[in-house]
């Protein structure tokens, strides 16, 4: 199957580039913009900023009145959203064709005028929406600290994934309107993003749009990047949360080679191998024969200043976590010794289907492009990506999970009902 | 270029006329309906089986037992264990789901047109001949008691079953979840199974839906080898009546001591699919609780930040399914919000809604069809809707009509008799000691305290 997708490329004077591919099936478009600023990006005591900050570019700008944004946006038949992660902040819409002039205006209007509508009241009330969203998400969730506390073990505290997206609470009190504009005024500016537009439109007819409402927001400074030494761990790392679950739940984290380096798509592979699917090697040990999980999962989190491997066991009733690790090292083991060749097949079936399902949707296309941009520096990449994934070997694979995951400290968490920490996996179940 | 008027708001265009696919119906003789339509720009074909085999039909000591037979097909067929029949699906690339609702069981392959031969001889062949082996169905059981349990502390989780069981008489169905439990669960035997399987899984009454790279002619003479010798059986009858289980409006606290939030629920039971007044309730939610701006999210995320976000909606079944307005709030907001959320639906009410409420709404709801028609996935369940519910072939191509056509007197009007203060089932889980005497000031009518052990 060809992935090779048709992006037109361009760049405004103020440095925002611009990726344009056309696909007229449905008459939609989808406006996609990536800042380069993410939890990443900001220190220790002042977490959670850049998200907090993702809320407030929904409340208005100079030109668009409080509320008036997704007003103007659902009345047109459209949805959008935004998102922040580690290393990136999205923007997302999807429009009708005839609506596309409406949300570059409302786009390029939050990026130029964003600080003339921002007033403390509107800070307060989305600090609160935030307060709420991380009770809903994390706090008030079974194994919802689980994530934030296995990245806490993995990267030490000056580190910038050590600390989680939503941030610390404590922290979000002490943002006050001064960090938003400093904030504003380094990351979102027109040369810290990328616009890609899919569906319904042509370079043609992009280009003189994008121009007129984007084209007079000036050009930001040069923007800091963090550069932190490569994380890694002197030796293992272990931590036991008490939790209001039911069932223990064991999960494993390893430092492993950054989006796109040589290894990420080894480990992506691997993931497939050992967990997620019927046919993988821990959910048939574990889950159908020996019946000791009720499920598994192991996935390659990958990222800008490095990744993490994960992999993570949910106990059935009554089991302790301490054979599930013993389990899961084994299976690596296993793993680092031969790997078959029906196995990678299907792994590489697995990982072409997913990208293939991303790609269909005009929105997830426009994502891939932003992301592919920043990753790769090539917004066309889809088709080497998918060639990324056929240059696998078993021998690549397999040298891989013994490089970053056999020969390499973990950080293992357990969490574990309330007042059960003798379900925790204990140390010494190591190689 | 840097001239332009910023305060001029870019009128949306003229909205392009949308065509949904044309639909293709053909049928088998065994009773088995055939619906292909193409999409897409990608070589791969959707493929989704639709049976008349929903839990509705499940007796009621056997809750559950619809989901566990859609689950164990996968478990293995007469001539593959189900590690072998895992193998051969994914060295095809292929992702089998089956999931069972209330009115049906969907069972579902997408795969690269390539590799669609193969993929779908498997797909009947997991659907034709399940040998639902002993040791893997007391598995299956096994991990479904497991995820009951982990429901009971997922506060949402729980929050949505609680209220179907304070919404609904103990009698209805739609009382229990569709994973059943405990107590029903635990009994299902390997024989359960079987029996389920052997009076719903028939191709009467049922159809097979084909979307994307595919063209009728080749999808018909695959639906005929693969599925033309199935024998149809007797359709089941599915019949029980819909009743409310308080005619005033209570509410209902499950504790969670110490709890951070509250989940709140406020339900009623709603009405059919196939009620007259569907338009008119589908803009007349928008405006209440089915959007962003809805009036629901903007009170009480946008103006009190009590909330990460606000909802509500109609669960339209074959048979009245809730209605459900959800929210999670701080514990020390709980008694406001729940008093702010009835007093939207109370102004909805009395006063209806603006010209252009209706309006946006009417346009949100009519814009966002062709969004959701993206992919093979997409088009597949929307097909999916018209067997379910026995809608004309058509019904797509009128929806944006049907939604135009409904004015701010439909939605006064169906405000007014679907939403009713005076009947609601009002579920708050979270801290029973800090909440209930709250609630009780609120003076909307009787609390129970409820504890799940």
């Amino acid at each position: 199957m060809s992935l090779s997708l048709t992006v037109e490329t361009f760049a405004l004077a103020n440095g925002l580039r611009v990726f344009v591919h056309t696909d007229r099936s449905i008459p939609i478009v989808a406006v996609n913009l990536w800042y380069h600023v993410g939890s990443k990006d900001e220190r220790p005591g002042r977490t959670g900023f850049a998200h907090l900050f993702e809320h407030l570019m929904f409340e208005g700008s100079a030109h668009v009145p409080a509320g008036a944004f997704d007003e103007l946006l659902e009345a047109a038949g459209a949805v959008n959203n935004g998102s922040t992660t580690p290393d990136r902040t999205n923007y997302w819409m999807v429009v009708p064709t005839g609506a596309l002039e409406l949300a570059l205006w409302l786009e390029s209007d939050r990026m130029g005028w964003l600080l003339p509508a921002t007033t403390q009241e509107k800070l307060d009330t989305q600090r609160d929406v935030v307060k709420n969203e991380c009770r809903q998400s994390y706090e008030n969730r079974p194994y919802g600290l689980a994530w934030e506390t296995l990245l806490a073990a993995l990267y030490p505290p000056e580190h910038p994934y050590h600390w989680p997206t939503i941030g610390y609470m404590a922290d979000l009190d002490t943002a006050g309107l001064d960090d938003v504009r400093v904030f504003f005024r380094t990351y979102y500016a027109p040369n810290n993003a990328t616009l890609a537009l899919a569906g319904d439109v042509d370079v043609e007819t992009a280009r003189p749009l994008v121009e007129r409402y984007f084209g007079a927001i000036p050009r930001g400074p040069a923007v800091p990047r963090p550069t932190p030494p490569p994380a890694r761990l002197a030796e293992e790392r272990r931590v036991v949360l008490e939790d209001s679950v039911q069932l223990p739940r064991l999960y494993m984290a390893w430092h492993s080679p950054a989006f796109f380096a040589p290894g990420d798509a080894e480990l992506d592979a691997a993931s497939a191998i050992l967990a997620g699917h019927r046919s993988s090697r821990l959910y048939r040990e574990l889950v159908m024969e020996r019946q000791v999980a009720q499920d598994v999962d192991a996935f390659q989190n990958s990222g800008f200043l490095g990744s993490s491997f994960v992999v993570v066991v949910t106990a059935r009733p009554g089991v302790g976590l301490t054979e599930l690790e013993r389990a899961v090292r084994e299976a690596l083991a296993s793993m680092a010794a031969a790997i078959e060749p029906r196995e990678l097949e299907r792994a590489r079936n697995h990982l072409e289907t997913s990208l293939v399902d991303e790609l269909q949707s005009v929105a997830g296309r426009a994502d891939r492009f932003n992301l592919y941009a920043y990753f790769t520096g090539d917004p066309g990449y889809a088709q080497k990506d998918l060639e990324r994934l056929r240059r696998l070997t078993p021998e690549s694979v397999r040298d891989a999970v013994r490089t970053y995951l056999v020969d390499a400290p973990a950080a293992v968490l357990s969490v574990v009902p309330a007042g059960r920490r003798d379900l925790a996996a204990e140390a010494g179940t190591g190689r | 270029m840097s001239g332009i008027d910023r305060t001029r708001v870019p009128e949306p265009g003229e909205v392009v006329a949308f065509e949904f696919p044309a639909v293709q119906r053909r049928g088998l003789d065994n009773g088995l309906a055939l619906l292909t339509a193409r999409h897409g720009q990608f070589p791969l074909v959707t493929a989704v089986l639709v049976l008349d085999a929903g839990a509705a039909g499940e007796p009621a000591d056997k809750a559950g037992l619809a989901h566990l037979t859609a689950n164990a097909l996968e478990a293995g067929t007469r001539s593959r264990s189900g590690e072998e029949l895992a193998w051969a699906l994914e060295r095809l690339g292929v992702e089998f789901t089956a999931e069972a609702s209330w009115d049906a069981v969907s069972l579902a392959i997408t795969v690269p047109r390539q590799r669609l031969e193969p993929a779908l001889e498997l797909f009947a062949e997991i659907v034709r001949q399940p040998a639902f082996p002993e040791d893997e169905i007391a598995r299956l059981r096994d991990e479904q008691l497991a995820s009951i349990l982990q429901r009971q502390k997922e506060p949402r989780a729980l929050a949505n079953d609680m209220a179907a069981r304070f919404i609904f008489d103990p009698d209805v169905p739609y009382a229990r979840p569709l994973i059943g439990l405990q107590t029903s669960v635990a009994g299902l035997t390997r024989d359960d199974v079987d029996a389920y399987y052997r009076a719903n899984f028939q191709p009467a009454g049922g159809t097979l839906i084909m979307v994307g790279d595919i063209d009728p002619d080749a999808a018909a003479a695959l639906a005929e080898r693969h599925f033309g010798d199935w024998a149809a059986a007797p359709r089941r009858a599915v019949d029980f009546h819909v009743r409310r289980r308080v005619e005033k409006t209570t509410i209902f606290v499950v504790d969670r001591p110490d709890a951070v939030q509250s989940e709140i629920r406020i339900g009623d039971v709603g009405v059919p699919r196939h009620h007259e007044d569907y338009f008119p309730l589908l803009v007349m939610n928008c405006i209440l609780g089915g959007a962003f701006t809805s009036r629901l999210n903007l009170s009480l995320r946008e103006r009190h930040g009590f909330t990460y976000g606000a909802r509500s909606g109609f669960a339209f079944r074959r048979q009245p399914g809730p209605f459900i307005i959800q929210v999670a709030v701080a514990t020390d907001v709980t008694a406001p919000a729940v008093r702010e959320a009835l007093r939207e639906v109370n102004a909805l009410r009395e006063h209806g809604a603006t010209p252009d409420e209706v309006s946006a709404a009417r346009d949100y709801l009519a814009g966002i069809l062709p969004l959701e028609l993206q992919t093979t996935e997409q088009l597949a369940a929307r097909l999916a809707d018209l067997a379910v519910f026995s809608l004309p072939d058509d019904y797509f191509q009128h929806y944006p009509a049907r939604i135009a056509a409904v004015d701010a007197d439909d939605v006064r009007r169906v405000a007014n008799e679907h939403l009713r203060p005076d009947r609601l089932a009002i579920v708050v889980v979270g801290d029973a000691q800090r909440v209930a005497p709250e609630l009780e000031a609120l003076g909307l009518g009787p609390v129970e305290v409820h504890t799940i052990t």
